[in-house]
């Protein structure tokens, strides 16, 4: 029998659709869990062993951990199921993923989801819309005692009510390549900006790095962070607490965008950077191509190790982030949260998984395993993980210096009209000074509503 | 005596026959089309920001003028129409130059045709994240091909530059749609009688005459319908745009549904949202009517 050609090609077109659909990331990985450490069986007593009726399920959605390649969140999820009788459906991907479903099923009074991520960009457009419930009716007295008081307070609107506990507490550290800086002929991380170009250049001029930084500077919703952190280390101001426009008048703001344009011009920055997201941009530091990482995440160091993704492994030091002059230094915190929406038919069981997630104890054993960083102060000071994260020592001075987003109800128009004109003054197209007045332009309708 | 009332058969009336039998599509259509159209349009004549109810209010045409007077609006509005008919123009040469090769006998003619189709057949997010990879300012094979062959002497960052990040997502478009031109292109070819060829070739006219006259006047028809379904489809396009420039650099190629995205799912701004997908349809609906009268046409002309 004569077979035509053009059936078997679309047989070959088929085989190599279903081939790179495969290659798509999967909206709900399911890491294999890894074997039991000594540290999971210091959970033998949560705070909720009540077993649960047995057929209750909750489904929880939240992001996949930037350093949680082992499934470390899947298995305490799997130990809270064992624990407490509770089902969970847990949905984890990339976090632009879990926002384009939270959101709209939020808006939409949606009951899909018992357990939300919840991130702070997102908490005065959500106390204001009263999407989540308020977790002081379940939490039991002095369940706060003991956390980071600046992770406590971010989560809660204006009514003085707790609407969410912090998972991750993603707080950015200044790493820097300390053998390539000793090459370049420097003993001592920056303690400014002016130093950190000066350094960049230097080590630039010696051919011992390609680039100083290569920032994240793509235009995507993570250039607004980078907008929050440059500003907060030239002690720059964004909005006052009434929400009225600040940006376009504080000198220190439109110095810190003068510097992020100056670094590109300059080739302190990869202009590459202007089409960068974040995970590029770390790339990059782990390649040895570039000297410094201004905001990396707590969990950097591990990757250090990883010789499939690190040529830089020893040679990386965690420092102050330097400001616009020596005695200022300020980072940026990206701190996202456990919510219970409003409409849950499982409220209860809701909490109880987030107590479990939250606690001492779990956080220990994430913080173990892939080097969370803990939402407990004590922790910082606890013996075994600082034997294993002794530069958490370093993380000290940085974290009393932390700062969040801005909390504006129009926080989703914000990030939208800055990320647009910040783009354009980066890439040469306006000055510095006419993309803030662009951005208060754009904004106007906004102007002085919290 | 009353005369016996006889209920008349279904099929004596036709009219009534054919509604009765559409009625449950009707009914199908005005659920999940005329219903939501009806009701994303009551959307657009209020504030309805989800974030900030407190704000919700009817406010007529407010939204509509605002838009016309909206720069990040219109910029987009422009940034797809360019996208569009660019892509379009550049679709039917290339369509036209592709199918009339793939017309003619040749070895391997059959594994060619079959070649062609992959690109439109792959998934749209699949074909945006392939060419975010070529061109990778770092590792992209652009860069890597034109490095090689020296045409440029270093690694560029094509997407940070408007004028090149326009014009590689044009070319991104072109080599996924240009395959179904070629596809309707092809049948239209295979309809031409060979008579009317070899009554050319037996008056002398030359192989450009014959396509300008006979060829170009019959494949028309298909090249318009194809035009204006790829043109409309330029207005549809996102994955491509979100994935590999995310409508930068400076929203220099951020089309219209990047723009109602932003504004509705990002910004919660429900209402302006809607209004915007509202005046957008209204641009699509100029060259949609040519499509449908087109069409419409050549069905009564058959």
């Amino acid at each position: 029998m004569k077979r035509n050609p053009l059936y078997l090609l679309m047989i070959l077109v088929l085989v190599l659709m279903v081939a790179l659909s495969a290659c798509a990331p999967a909206a709900t990985p399911t890491p294999t869990a890894p074997a039991s450490t000594s540290a999971t069986a210091e959970t033998t007593t949560p705070p909720t062993a009540s077993p649960q009726p047995a057929q209750e399920k909750i489904t929880v959605i939240f992001p996949r951990h930037e350093a949680d390649i082992v499934g470390a969140f899947e298995a305490r999820v799997r130990e809270f199921e064992k624990t407490t009788g509770i089902k969970v459906e847990l949905i984890q991907s990339d976090w632009d993923s879990v926002a384009d479903r939270v959101i709209p099923e939020m808006a939409t009074g949606g009951s899909a989801y018992d357990v939300v991520e919840f991130d702070n960009g997102w908490v005065a457009e959500w106390c204001g819309a009263g999407w989540v419930t308020p977790l002081n009716d379940f939490m039991p007295e002095g369940f706060t005692q003991g956390m980071i008081p600046g992770l406590v307070d971010l989560f809660s609107c204006p009514d003085g009510k707790l609407y969410g506990v912090v998972w991750n507490n993603d707080t950015r550290f200044f790493y820097y390549n300390a053998a390539k800086l000793e090459t370049a002929g420097y003993t001592q991380p920056p303690r400014t900006w002016q130093e950190f170009k000066e350094m960049s250049l230097a080590a630039k001029d010696k051919g011992v790095v390609q680039y100083g930084m290569a920032p994240s500077w793509n235009q995507e919703w993570a250039l607004a962070n980078e907008f929050h952190f440059w500003t907060y280390t030239f002690g720059g101001k964004i909005v006052d607490e009434q929400g009225c426009f600040e940006f376009n008048k504080d000198p220190n703001t439109l110095a810190a965008l003068q510097f992020m344009i100056d670094a590109l011009k300059e080739g302190v920055a990869n202009p590459a950077g202007l089409t960068y997201d974040q995970a590029t941009a770390q790339d990059a530091f782990l390649k040895g191509d570039t000297l410094f990482l201004p905001q990396g995440i707590a969990g950097l160091m591990a990757y250090t190790q990883d010789p499939n993704i690190s040529k830089v492994a020893g040679q990386v030091k965690v420092g102050l982030v330097p400001g616009a002059t020596p005695d200022l230094s300020a980072t940026l915190t990206l701190p996202e949260a456990y919510a219970i929406p409003a409409n849950s038919k499982h409220k209860e069981a809701a909490w109880k998984f987030i107590q479990f997630m939250t606690s001492r104890e779990t956080n220990k054993i994430l913080a173990q395993e892939i080097g969370l960083l803990p939402i407990w102060t004590d922790l910082y000071t606890d013996p075994d993980l600082l034997a294993k994260y002794p530069f958490w020592a370093d993380f000290q001075a940085q974290l009393s210096t932390a700062r969040g987003l801005s909390k504006l109800t129009w926080y989703g128009d914000f990030v939208d009209v800055t990320i647009a004109e910040v783009h354009k003054a980066l890439a040469g197209e306006q000055t510095a000074q006419q993309a803030l007045d662009n951005m208060a332009k754009g904004l106007a309708q906004f102007e002085c509503q919290p | 005596m009353p005369r016996k009332l006889r209920s008349r058969p279904l099929t004596d009336n036709p009219q009534l026959l054919g509604l009765l039998l559409t009625l449950p599509a009707l009914m199908a259509i005005l659920a999940v089309v005329l219903i939501p159209i009806v009701s994303s349009f009551w959307l657009s004549l209020h504030q309805k920001d989800l974030s900030r109810p407190q704000y919700d209010a009817f406010i007529a045409l407010k939204n509509y003028l605002t838009l016309l007077r909206d720069s990040r609006y219109l910029n987009s509005l422009w940034v797809t129409f360019r996208f569009s008919l660019t892509s379009v123009i550049m679709e039917v040469i290339l369509g036209v130059s592709i199918a009339l090769v793939l017309n003619q006998r040749f070895v391997g003619r059959g594994f060619v045709r079959g070649l062609m189709i992959l690109p439109w057949a792959m998934p749209s997010i699949v074909n945006a994240a392939m060419w975010k990879w070529i061109y990778n300012a770092d590792y992209g094979a652009l860069n890597a091909l034109l490095t090689q062959l020296h045409i440029i002497e270093g690694y560029r960052v094509w997407l940070a530059d408007p004028t090149w990040a326009t014009i590689l997502i044009i070319l991104a478009n072109v080599w996924k749609e240009t395959p179904f031109t070629v596809i309707l292109v092809l049948a239209a070819l295979q309809a031409i009688p060979e008579d009317l060829y070899e009554a050319a070739r037996v008056d002398g006219a030359s192989a450009w005459r014959s396509f300008w006259h006979i060829t170009l006047p019959l494949i028309s028809p298909v090249l318009m319908v194809a035009s204006m379904l790829q043109f409309i489809w330029g207005f549809q396009t996102f994955e491509l745009v979100y994935v590999t420039t995310g409508g930068g650099p400076f929203s220099t190629t951020e089309l219209t549904t990047l723009r109602v995205y932003a504004t509705t799912f990002r910004s919660l701004r429900f209402g302006y949202g809607a209004a915007m997908a509202y005046l957008t349809s209204l641009v699509i609906l100029i060259p949609a009517v040519f499509y449908i009268r087109s069409a419409y046409r050549r069905v009564v002309e058959m």
